[in-house]
């Protein structure tokens, strides 16, 4: 069977090293971070999330962390990730390939409203 | 209850992702719903839940990462097997048409074994007489529902163990059965046959497994019916001793009787007459007519100016034959041949119609059934519809002949054998085990009422 692969880079994947790029996180806070940063409209459930940590983790993008010092009884048994150098490669060459769809897309004008 | 749905839906997914994020996934469900209380946001929960099980379980299936086969066993020596882990490894298209493949042939092996062993039995299948009248006795396996061979048995789980069974009392029982079919049974040749096959196969320790009384019971019944074909011959186990002799010779048990019988008008609960002039007779036994012969012809007597009889028999299980003869000779003008299962054709098969001063012989007749009137009761009921002279309203009755003579063997085994072969004028099978149908089928709680509306409809046509 095909191995996933990560071109083009899923958007599930590009949101968690998004959300990866900040801090070190474990995956419910991953969860959140994504929601919160694309205003709740992206909810990662568990198999979409483990599934992409998995293909990330696979492909050297992101790392498991050590057990962090300041975590609580509870948070010492869930695992932490950070993103890699190559994550954060890979993360800003999709960021700088979707500012370009966007200065096309202001350009034929079909943009509208004061964020763009 | 929510935490153990998503967990059952976890299982669905690839022992490698469970394994490896399992927990994890546990986890983030637990913090949701700890974090998302309330109706509205519960409910966006497990929709994201559902959503994300259909998205991403066969993504999973789809992207199985690579067989995790051990090094070593890569390198294969020469005339030594070697042994892959395989679970994960996704599944081949002609594996699993070879899969498909083996799979029908071993379910068609199975229902073929199936078959061999569990045959189709021939309808005219009848339990025994019991040590008293009819379905008196207290019997510990219900041997109609135990028609399958030992090793059957031994698998079935539902099958209660009972009384322990020892090398030496087990052999006398086979050998006691074997006798006891030489002496009584009808067909003397396959009684005969039978009994030498059961002590050589005791001989062989073929029974040596079976520790269990009830369980030896069901199995010898099930041998003695292959044996012979006849599906009235039974062994049956007692788990409470049985009396010495048959109770009902006993005396002190036929004055018990007597009196019973006095206290309970021999169980005529009700002899009316009905609006209509419809007669109704609840008949809750067929009493012996040596202790309730007047009682009855009373109740025939009180009867006798109806213009339509209701026999209400939902409540009677059986009894004396000749009760059930005697009752049906007042329905004839001439003497009518009265099958019963268990008695040879002689002279006494007839009704002892007409019967002097009798006016009921062609007046329209109604029976009652439920699904509990048994034996004698039904005896009377199967009789007069195939003589098509009652119509019967109700339930399908119980279906128990009784046509085999009862033999005590010990305190806990008796054998049912039936010691003569009755014809039956009617049809090739009588009710055993069917039961008798009724021509109008109805609960046996409106019986009554439709009986009575049938009954008067069929007065107005007059």
């Amino acid at each position: 069977m095909p191995k996933r692969t990560l071109d083009p880079l899923p958007s599930a994947a590009f949101q968690i090293l998004l959300a990866l790029a900040g801090d070190e996180l474990h995956g419910y806070a991953i969860m959140r971070q994504v929601a919160e940063q694309t205003g709740n409209r992206i909810r990662l459930g568990p198999g979409t999330l483990y599934s992409s940590i998995r293909v990330l983790l696979e492909n050297g993008l992101i790392e498991e962390s050590s057990a962090r010092e300041d975590a609580d009884s509870a948070d010492e048994r869930r695992r932490y990730y950070r993103i890699s150098s190559a994550g954060l490669g890979l993360a800003r060459t999709e960021a700088k390939r979707l500012a370009d769809v966007l200065r096309v897309a202001r350009s034929k004008k079909i943009l509208r409203g004061r964020y763009v | 209850m929510s935490e153990k749905l998503y967990a059952f839906f976890l299982r669905l997914y690839p022992a490698h992702f469970r394994q490896e994020y399992g927990d994890e996934a546990l986890q983030l469900f637990r913090d949701r719903a700890r974090d998302e209380r309330g109706f509205f946001p519960r409910l966006r929960l497990w929709f994201d839940l559902f959503f994300d099980v259909t998205v991403s379980l066969p993504r999973e299936y789809l992207h199985l990462p690579a067989p995790r086969t051990v090094p070593s066993a890569l390198r294969r020596l020469p005339g030594i097997p070697a042994f892959y882990v395989l679970q994960d490894e996704p599944v081949r298209p002609g594996a699993l048409f070879f899969g498909g493949v083996l799979s029908c042939v071993a379910l068609t092996t199975c229902w073929a074994a199936l078959n061999q062993i569990h045959r189709p039995e021939t309808p005219n299948a009848s339990s025994p007489r019991g040590p008293s009248y009819g379905a008196a006795a207290p019997r510990h396996s219900d041997s109609s529902s135990s028609r399958r061979r030992f090793s059957a048995y031994r698998s079935n789980r539902s099958f209660a163990p009972t009384q322990p069974l020892g090398d030496s009392e087990r052999k006398r029982i086979i050998s006691s059965v074997a006798d006891t079919l030489k002496q009584h049974y009808v067909n003397r040749a396959a009684a005969q046959k039978t009994a030498d096959t059961f002590l050589v196969r005791e001989k062989r320790g073929e029974y040596d497994d079976i520790s269990d009384s009830a369980m030896l019971a069901a199995v010898m019944t099930d041998e003695l019916r292959d044996a012979t074909g006849d599906r009235n011959l039974t062994l049956d186990y007692f788990s409470s001793p049985l009396p010495q002799q048959a109770s009902a010779q006993l005396p002190e048990v036929r004055a018990q009787y007597r009196n019973a019988m006095k206290q309970q008008n021999c169980t005529f609960e009700k002899v009316e007459l009905l609006p209509h002039n419809i007669g109704y007779l609840k008949l809750n036994s067929f009493p012996d007519p040596e202790v309730c012969r007047v009682a009855a012809m009373a109740a025939m007597t009180y009867v006798n100016h109806a213009d339509a009889v209701i026999f209400d028999l939902r409540d009677n299980r059986g009894g004396n034959p000749e009760m059930v003869q005697l009752l049906g000779s007042y329905l004839f003008d001439h003497p009518e041949y009265w099958y019963n299962p268990r008695e040879t054709t002689t002279e006494a098969s007839w009704t002892h119609s007409p019967i002097e001063g009798n006016n009921l012989a062609d007046k329209p007749i109604f029976v009652l059934t439920s699904k509990t009137t048994a034996s004698g009761a039904e005896q009377f009921a199967y009789d007069l519809k195939m003589l098509k002279r009652a119509t019967l309203v109700g339930e399908t009755t119980a279906g128990a002949a009784h046509s085999g003579i009862f033999y005590r063997l010990d305190d806990h085994f008796g054998m049912g054998i039936p010691e003569v072969k009755a014809i039956n004028p009617y049809s090739a099978n009588d009710w055993a085990e069917a039961g008798v149908e009724p021509d109008t089928k109805v609960s046996a709680t409106n019986a009554l009422d439709v009986a009575l509306k049938l009954a008067k409809n069929k007065l107005q046509k007059k």
